[in-house]
């Protein structure tokens, strides 16, 4: 099993330069830090019409209501910083933000997996001996001796597609089929209820075999802290 | 006469049919839009059952309010889908329930 750079292509050239953005790097940093409720306030308004603050913080009041955290309280201001940035994505235009959310699950899974294990990377393909590799790239891999990982990430539970599994499973059969192990997963920015319904039409009644599936409300797995 | 959660609920599941109709022109996702709608309903309607008499509270009534009304503001059937996984979770959270 070998990890590798993948082929530049257009599509890769485009979406380099909005993974490179400040605003993604920005709210990656901020969602890895964020409680359950914090990220689910970043999905409400980066899918959301309303630009509004005010909105937003009357949508959430365990956020920012009576009983909430004052201002000046770190939690307070991580709230509110996840608030702004995320209405500047939503403010991008419906085909960017779509891209830039994306990017953002990237780089939040990028740095939760970052505090439990290195080496993290980006946008790789895994070549195996004798099989073509899969076009497209792992969105996240973690290249270690013995404990490697792939991932895809996605914003919400409906990009779990059949093509998607199939990619991530021959991945984990590739790396059986050496006497090596890999783990395969996805990483959801949405709830594991939607999560689950989707895989199971997708892939059937065993949809999680083999597949390790991280959703809105585990994410903190990824750094191997209990979910928050 | 303040609202009961069974009353914010109700009223989050409206805003929730509503999106559900939004959605209905993507014929492809039919299936998804109709399991979103089992799962999540039968969640709301749990909530709704265990809770429903107690009264909702100021900020839990603003906090409806401002989701169905956002909810009302999706037009576009792909965001709507995007929604119907999105509004439980933010009604449920507003009433201090996980999702």
């Amino acid at each position: 099993m070998q990890f590798m750079e993948a082929r530049p292509d257009g599509r890769a050239v485009v979406y380099a330069h909005i993974q490179a953005d400040a605003l993604v790097a920005r709210l990656g940093e901020l969602l890895a830090a964020a409680t359950t409720l914090q990220r689910l306030l970043g999905r409400a308004v980066m899918n959301g019409e309303s630009t509004e603050a005010d909105t937003w913080r009357a949508m959430f009041p365990a956020l920012f209501g009576a009983a909430a955290p004052p201002p000046g309280d770190e939690g307070r201001e991580r709230s509110e910083a996840i608030l702004a940035a995320s209405l500047e994505v939503a403010d991008r235009g419906e085909q960017t933000r779509s891209q830039f959310r994306g990017a953002i699950v990237e780089a939040m899974t990028e740095r939760l997996l970052a505090e439990r294990t290195t080496p993290v990377r980006r946008e790789r393909r895994i070549l195996f001996d004798g099989r073509p590799a899969e076009i497209h790239p792992y969105d996240v891999t973690v290249e270690r001796d013995g404990a490697s990982e792939a991932w895809d990430c996605k914003w919400g539970a409906r990009g779990i597609k059949a093509d998607v599994l199939h990619q991530l499973d021959d991945a984990r059969r590739g790396a059986a089929e050496e006497g090596g192990r890999l783990l395969v997963g996805l990483v959801v920015f949405d709830a594991r209820r939607s999560c689950e319904v989707r895989l199971v039409r997708e892939r059937g009644p065993v949809a999680l075999e083999g597949l390790k599936l991280i959703a809105l409300e585990g994410l903190d797995r990824l750094a191997g802290r209990r979910p928050g | 006469m303040p609202a009961t959660i069974r009353d914010l609920l109700d009223t989050a599941l409206a805003a929730f049919d509503a999106l559900a109709l939004t959605a209905e022109p993507v014929e492809d996702e039919w299936q998804y839009v109709r399991d979103l709608d089992t799962v999540w309903r039968a969640r709301l309607t749990a909530v709704a059952g265990a809770r429903g008499e107690e009264p909702g509270g100021p900020e839990a009534e603003r906090a409806i309010a401002a989701l169905a009304a956002e909810a009302g503001r999706i037009s576009d059937p792909h965001r709507a889908i995007d929604w119907l996984s999105t509004l439980p979770q933010v009604a449920l959270a507003a009433l201090g329930e996980s999702a």
